[in-house]
């Protein structure tokens, strides 16, 4: 196993050619993804946009290899995923899901839990890291004795974030973030995305069908449907003038968000 | 150890028992519930596999060697695993090899360690006291086994959301699984543990009650029921375990990831 590379800012995720087949059920393999190749760059945030079913959930999870590509790879830091330790990988880059999932306990043993994984000593409830790591995500001191699980929907994304920031990653991956939560909280978490790209140089992949997500928080955005990527671009080009039929449907679709 | 002479049980007095079974089978005509030829079926399968397996101890005590031994417990063993895999409707991946390991180490070991440490036979493989003393210890194992496999299932489905947020934050897939498998180790002992404590009071073990029978000295049939009851205990917990550890392995590709399809 390779010790995990130092991110330039040039190119912390790279992808080349990747596809991704599945067998459902007795059927042919289904190509879930193909032909995936993109750059996402620290400091920026890279949305990755299109209808559900067209394969951004897939996408996401071999950012921290949660699956592997059945062909072609992804690259941190120029280095392949298969060859370094994935344990180590997944607290380099750190995926906040689309529903929050809280262990049972209180909020800071949530926010300490991938020190027990990792064997290392516990964050002290007033360390630094552990304090950046709340006021990053918006979140009071006050929480860390709060039980996780009593939390709001938007709370608990809140903690999600901040147990994704604690480990200190390069890579930060969103999938589907505001989803879950109401118009207020989302959009005070799309707030919270913007800060931390820009003041920890974090290079973040959004996955989200939120175009108005996506617009206010994006430096990049890619379309993708169909298992392929349509489009690329600011997403004021994308949103603006798309080029192809099923982008512009998109954006028509039966429920547009306010771009 | 012969003590007082047993009753020898003849042919009317089995006959008269059996009256029983068909009393059982009357009494189901009458409700109408369409049990009673399952009844009588069973009742034809206990007396032709009993007799059958009389027949054969008979022939293997004779013959004083320890391959005919092994190959009952073999198939003993076998049957277990296939009753298990009728009993178990939700299986895990390659839940034969992973039981038929674990039922082997667990209750091979623990009819080894009982029959020649504690009881100290010699020759090891006395069929009088090993065949019985397997029949136990493989009975018992095999509901506590078909706890663990059913459980790791359904908690290895149902903490799918729980172990993908674990192995997000850098855990191991052992760390992941960790509470699945803590659940299901405790589901596996739960029947033993309160056997054992019913044990004496509410239940008078098969056993004990038949080594009463043939005559020995109630304090001497109580202590092989403590001896037995251990090995039991040890045998059933080493069985679920291994059938965890060697079990969980399997929702899990060498990359910690969770796989596809499989929970």
């Amino acid at each position: 196993m390779m010790a995990i590379p130092a991110l330039e800012k040039e190119e912390s995720l790279r992808l080349e050619q990747v596809c991704v087949l599945r067998q459902q059920g007795a059927g042919p393999r289904r190509e879930l993804l193909s032909g995936i190749s993109f750059l996402a760059a620290s400091g920026e945030i890279s949305a990755i946009v299109g209808p559900s079913g067209g394969g951004k959930s897939t996408l996401i999870r071999l950012l921290n290899r949660l699956e592997d590509p059945t062909s072609g790879a992804v690259y941190l830091g120029g280095t392949d995923l298969r060859q370094l330790d994935p344990l180590q990988l997944r607290r380099q880059v750190a995926l906040v899901a689309q529903k929050p999932f809280m262990f049972q306990g209180t909020v800071l043993e949530n926010l300490q839990r991938s020190f027990v994984y990792a064997g290392k000593p516990l964050l002290a409830p007033d360390s630094a890291e552990l304090l950046r790591a709340l006021a990053a995500s918006r979140l009071d001191e006050e929480f860390l004795t709060r039980d996780a699980r009593s939390l709001s929907l938007g709370e608990q994304q809140r903690v999600s974030l901040a147990r994704a920031l604690i480990t200190s990653p390069g890579v930060l991956l969103l999938d589907e973030p505001t989803s879950a939560l109401d118009r207020r909280s989302a959009e005070e978490l799309g707030q919270a995305f913007r800060e931390i790209s820009r003041q920890q140089r974090l290079c973040v992949v959004l996955v989200t069908h939120d175009l108005a997500l996506a617009g206010r928080i994006a430096d990049h955005c890619l379309f993708l449907d169909g298992g392929r990527i349509l489009e690329a671009g600011s997403p004021a080009e994308l949103f603006t003038r798309p080029r192809t039929a099923q982008l512009a449907r998109f954006l028509a679709g039966p429920a547009p968000q306010e771009v | 150890m012969q003590g007082l002479q047993i009753v020898n049980l003849e042919l009317p007095d089995l006959a008269l028992a059996y009256g029983l079974v068909l009393l059982a089978a009357g009494l189901a005509r009458l409700r109408h519930n369409g049990q009673e030829w399952k009844i009588l079926w069973a009742s034809l399968r206990m007396v032709v596999q009993l007799l059958a397996m009389g027949y054969l101890l008979h022939f293997v005590f004779a013959i004083k060697s320890p391959l005919p031994v092994l190959a009952i417990l073999l198939v003993m063993g076998g049957f277990s695993l296939q009753v298990m895999g009728g009993h178990v409707k939700q299986k895990m991946p390659h839940f034969y090899r992973v039981v038929s390991c674990a039922i082997f180490i667990g209750c091979g070991g623990a009819t080894f360690l009982f029959c020649s440490v504690i009881v100290g036979n010699t020759p090891w493989w006395d069929p009088r006291y090993l065949i019985p003393m397997a029949g136990m210890i493989i009975g018992n194992s095999m509901n506590g086994a078909s706890l663990a496999a059913e459980r790791l299932c359904s908690e290895m489905s149902g903490r799918r959301e729980e172990m993908e947020a674990a192995l997000c934050l850098g855990a191991s897939s052992r760390q992941a699984a960790e509470a699945a498998l803590g659940q299901a180790f405790r589901a596996a002992l739960m029947t033993n543990v309160n056997n054992m404590a019913a044990m004496g009071v509410v239940m008078l073990p098969g056993m004990m009650t038949g080594q009463i029978l043939a005559g020995i000295e109630p304090v001497v049939a109580v202590r092989y029921q403590i001896a037995i009851m251990c090995a039991i205990t040890g045998s059933v917990s080493v069985t679920s375990y291994l059938i965890l550890i060697l079990g969980y392995r399997h929702y899990f590709s060498d990359a910690h990831q969770l796989k596809m399809g499989e929970a």
